[in-house]
């Protein structure tokens, strides 16, 4: 597999169209082999549980942010349709909460330290929608978060679909006062079609794409704590609905809201 | 791969750019392209464009002005929203108009800036109005509006049908709360922005929407909506020309559709109607179900005979008619609807849908103290069973003549089978004493009718007031029918059917005008009582009826309005009881004893009565 070869020369049509006008978007990346290790193209009927479990509920507190809504693995929250996951947030109230969704994670099926993980997705919309493809260290249950360590290669609110935020969380940077990037299309918006969402991380960076446009980087010696970014992760996927990050959904907020997941790939460097 | 949505996407423009550059319409020659120019308002008058205020409204409410602007721009358009009853006009309204057409399919929205003197809601504001075919107006209404500048967006549903649209932008806005005002807006333009979403539209209000309908019937589409999601995430709605809209039928032999969303029902059996906007399918639907040609009246109902003079007509031609407020109040929950059909040239009303309906006479109430008779005729086609009823109710609204106050009166009747039958007139016609608890009758105002059977046709509503059924006579024909309570359980004063009470005096001198008869019916003897002032009854001994439940009687009068009845123990100890007056033939009236209270039942001796008129009296006895 060598994907970003592929990816790299298509940039390159780009780049040669675009030289004559702006040359500061020409982006020169390090060249890296990526070998697949991982992957779900959720092309099949239902939802693979070799590499996904469902969380279920409320959680505690929201899931420790305030969210409003309870995940359930109905097929009104979460199917498989024509390829894509389908992650439903509804405000139809069930099981005690106004709002259901679907959250899903690869926790004790699959993890693994550095290396590039992807997902292809199509976001939802709307006040208080809060989209999310992240990641968590393996070791949670051992010590607990933050210092497990948290990296969200996705997350938007849906009042500014046009906005999307990359964060690492850890010991000393977490919750309300983490370390993230902030990258914003000027005219058009994540929810109106697909994109590719990435980060390629190694024992000193975390760096974060879009479509393979590389928009921010966080170093291991920019971090205010401890660098725990050292051991395997388990991605998560997920809408809430309401929550800390993102404020209340309104009267106003359309409804369904559809995450679509066209796949999620993990690579490992080769050489 | 979406790169050219990336943040350089202005790099793409500038290809686009050259790109554009290259682009020759070689194929343009034969039809003109109308402009494409975005701008309506910017910081004037854009190439070409008129302003014409709107008929009624202030013609001078719209001013270019150089002080309030956004942005600093150099001018933004001032709106001066009159107070209410203002001389120059009742509201501030026009339409900004090009004389030639431009070309607008590469926009998504019209958007502009606003700002007022105050928070407010602006009744319309839209494009599509050029005062000419006004094909394409869309708008968006309650838009609020405050002291801060913010912009705001409207969505065009399908812009490639606009290559040639005349109407830029129009407002109309009145008095808040009486009070006007004075909004701006500046900077309005067609744009074609990348952080607007999700264009989509709805039919029916976006709701799936089901109607019953027979063959001929037209129903039209309505709630044309189309919206966009702004950059706040949050969808903006517009009301959308019906023009935008491609509607489809599932099955034509039952209903077709054409192209303004009128749906004419041809067949019987079930078809949903659907439409796109584009390409995309519209949310919501309306589905026909259609009986086929349906059952109606094939004759008139029957003409009615009353004297117009003994009449006061609510729906009839027949009859000049009282003025009525409405046929279909449509109150919350009624899903009746109304048309004014005619059966052999004669004017029916059909009900269809008819869960119940309000009939509405509020402004001019109806007085029918003198009225003793209720009429309607009404015919269904719906199949007739044991269960079902057709109900009506009469309102009251009391002296206050208003609606509630505590003195309103109502009271429902029900009629079922045999009464009801399917597929023929009916003629329902009843006294108005039986709507027991309408004691009173001066300030009817309304009538309001339910039951099972949703669809009714109605025609000869009216009140009259009754001779007795003999046409005007004064005085009943045949004696009243025969009491059949067993003797052991009366005492009788006055009947040919029982022993009467010996020696009773049936014309004692109280110094009453009243003159005193005992006529012969079929020789069946009744008392008469003439030019009634007050007239008394003096037993022929003492009675102890503390055994007894009722007074009975039997009164026919035509004329009467007042009546009372007096029993009377000695003291005297006496008490009224009113008796609902004129009747409809012989009326059998039968009083609870214990309504006399505290006449002494043990030992009574007289009867009184009192009020006016000729009245008819029979079979006067007490019962168990």
């Amino acid at each position: 597999m060598n994907n970003r070869n592929i990816v790299l020369a298509s940039f390159v049509c780009v780049i040669t169209f675009c030289l004559g006008c702006e040359a500061d978007n020409f982006q020169k990346l390090d060249e890296r082999k990526w070998t697949l290790t991982w992957s779900d193209e959720f092309s099949g009927s239902e939802l693979d549980l070799t590499k996904w479990k469902y969380d279920i509920g409320q959680g505690q507190n929201g899931w420790g942010n305030g969210e409003y809504q309870t995940y359930t693995k109905r097929p009104e929250n979460i199917k498989l349709d024509t390829g894509n996951l389908v992650i439903t947030a509804l405000n139809v109230p069930f099981g005690g909460a106004n709002f259901s969704s679907a959250r899903i994670k690869t926790q004790g099926l699959f993890a693994q330290k550095y290396g590039r993980f992807e997902a292809r997705i199509k976001t939802p919309y709307g006040p208080g929608i809060w989209p999310a493809f992240w990641m968590l260290g393996e070791n949670i249950s051992e010590v607990g978060w933050p210092r497990c360590g948290e990296i969200d290669i996705l997350e938007i609110r849906g009042q500014m679909p046009n906005t999307v935020f990359g964060t690492l969380h850890g010991p000393g940077y977490s919750g309300g006062n983490p370390v993230n990037i902030m990258y914003s299309l000027i005219d058009a918006r994540f929810d109106d079609d697909f994109y590719v969402y990435a980060v390629e991380w190694d024992d000193n960076k975390i760096d974060f794409f879009i479509n393979d446009y590389l928009y921010g980087s966080i170093k291991k010696e920019q971090l205010p704590g401890d660098w725990v970014f050292n051991q395997p992760f388990y991605m998560i996927l997920n809408v809430a609905v309401g929550g800390s990050f993102v404020g209340f959904p309104t009267a106003q907020t359309p409804f369904p809201q559809q995450m679509l997941v066209d796949y999620v790939r993990v690579y490992q460097e080769s050489n | 791969m979406n790169l050219n949505k990336l943040k350089y996407a202005f790099l793409l423009g500038l290809c686009t750019c050259i790109f554009s550059a290259c682009e020759r319409d070689v194929e343009g020659l034969s039809t003109p392209e109308f402009p494409s120019i975005p701008q309506v308002f910017i910081d004037d008058f854009s190439a070409g464009l008129n302003y014409a205020a709107f008929g009624g409204s202030v013609p001078t409410a719209f001013q270019v002005d150089n002080k309030e602007t956004h942005n600093n721009s150099s001018a933004s358009m001032r709106f001066e929203v009159p107070d209410a009853n203002d001389a120059r006009g009742a509201y501030a309204g026009g339409s900004f108009f090009t004389s030639s057409g431009r070309n607008l399919s590469s926009y998504n929205v019209l958007t502009f800036w606003a700002k007022a003197t105050k928070s407010a809601t602006l009744d319309i504001v839209g494009f599509g109005l050029d005062l000419g075919a006004n094909k394409f107006p869309t708008s968006i209404s309650g838009v609020k509006v405050n002291t801060n500048w913010k912009k705001y967006y409207i969505p065009i549903p399908d812009p490639s049908l606009l290559t040639a649209e005349r109407g830029m932008f129009y407002y109309s806005e009145g008095p808040e709360d009486g009070n006007g005002y004075t909004f701006w807006i500046d900077e309005v333009k067609f744009e074609n922005l990348g952080t607007v979403a999700h264009p989509k539209s709805a039919i029916m209000d976006g709701l799936d929407v089901v109607k019953e309908a027979e063959v001929n019937e037209v129903i039209k589409v309505t709630g044309l909506k189309a919206s966009i999601n702004l950059p706040n995430g949050v969808d903006q709605s517009a009301d959308a020309s019906v023009a935008f809209f491609k509607f489809s039928s599932s099955d034509e032999k039952i209903a077709k559709v054409n192209d303004n969303g009128e749906v004419t029902v041809t067949g019987a059996g079930e078809a949903v109607i659907t439409a796109k906007v584009g390409e995309n399918v519209s949310k919501g639907s309306l589905t026909i179900k259609s009986v086929g040609l349906a059952p109606k009246p094939t004759v008139s109902a029957p003409v009615p005979t009353k004297a117009a003079a003994d009449v006061i007509s609510l729906y009839s031609n027949k009859y000049t008619n009282v003025p009525v407020d409405t046929w279909n109040t449509h109150w919350q929950f009624s899903t009746a609807e109304e048309t004014f059909i005619k059966v052999q040239n004669d004017d029916v009303i059909k009900y269809k849908n008819l869960n119940f309906v309000g009939v509405e006479f509020v402004a001019n109430t109806i007085n029918a103290t003198n009225m003793t008779h209720f009429h309607i005729d009404m015919w269904t086609p719906d199949a007739v069973t044991a269960a079902k009823s057709f109900k009506v109710l009469l309102v009251d609204f009391g002296a206050n003549n208003a609606y509630g106050g505590g003195d309103d009166l109502s009271h429902e009747l029900t009629f079922k089978a045999p009464v009801i039958t399917s597929q023929n007139w009916v003629g329902i016609d009843v006294p108005l004493s039986s709507f027991t608890g309408l004691t009173k009758r001066a300030n009817l105002a309304q009538l309001v009718l339910s039951g099972d059977f949703p669809n009714v046709y109605i025609d000869n509503v009216y009140f009259y007031k009754s001779n007795g059924g003999t046409g005007g006579a004064t005085s009943p024909t045949s004696p009243a029918p025969l009491p059949s309570y067993p003797a052991a359980d009366v005492i009788s004063i006055f009947s040919d059917q029982y022993t009467n009470v010996a020696g009773t005096n049936f014309n004692p001198n109280w110094g009453q005008a009243t003159v005193v008869t005992e006529i012969s019916l079929q020789n069946n003897k009744a008392l008469k009582y003439a030019g009634l002032n007050y007239q008394g009854t003096q037993f022929g001994s003492n009675q102890n009826v503390s055994g007894m439940q009722f007074l009975h009687l039997d009164l026919w009068t035509a004329n009467s309005t007042e009546l009372k009845i007096f029993l009377i123990s000695p003291g005297p100890v006496e008490t009224p009881y009113t008796l609902t007056v004129p009747t409809s033939g012989w009326s059998k009236i039968d009083i609870p004893l214990t309504s006399f209270a505290p006449v002494n039942l043990a030992d009574v001796f007289q009867i009184k009565m009192e009020g006016n008129g000729d009245v008819f009296l029979d079979n006067i006895l007490f019962r168990k």
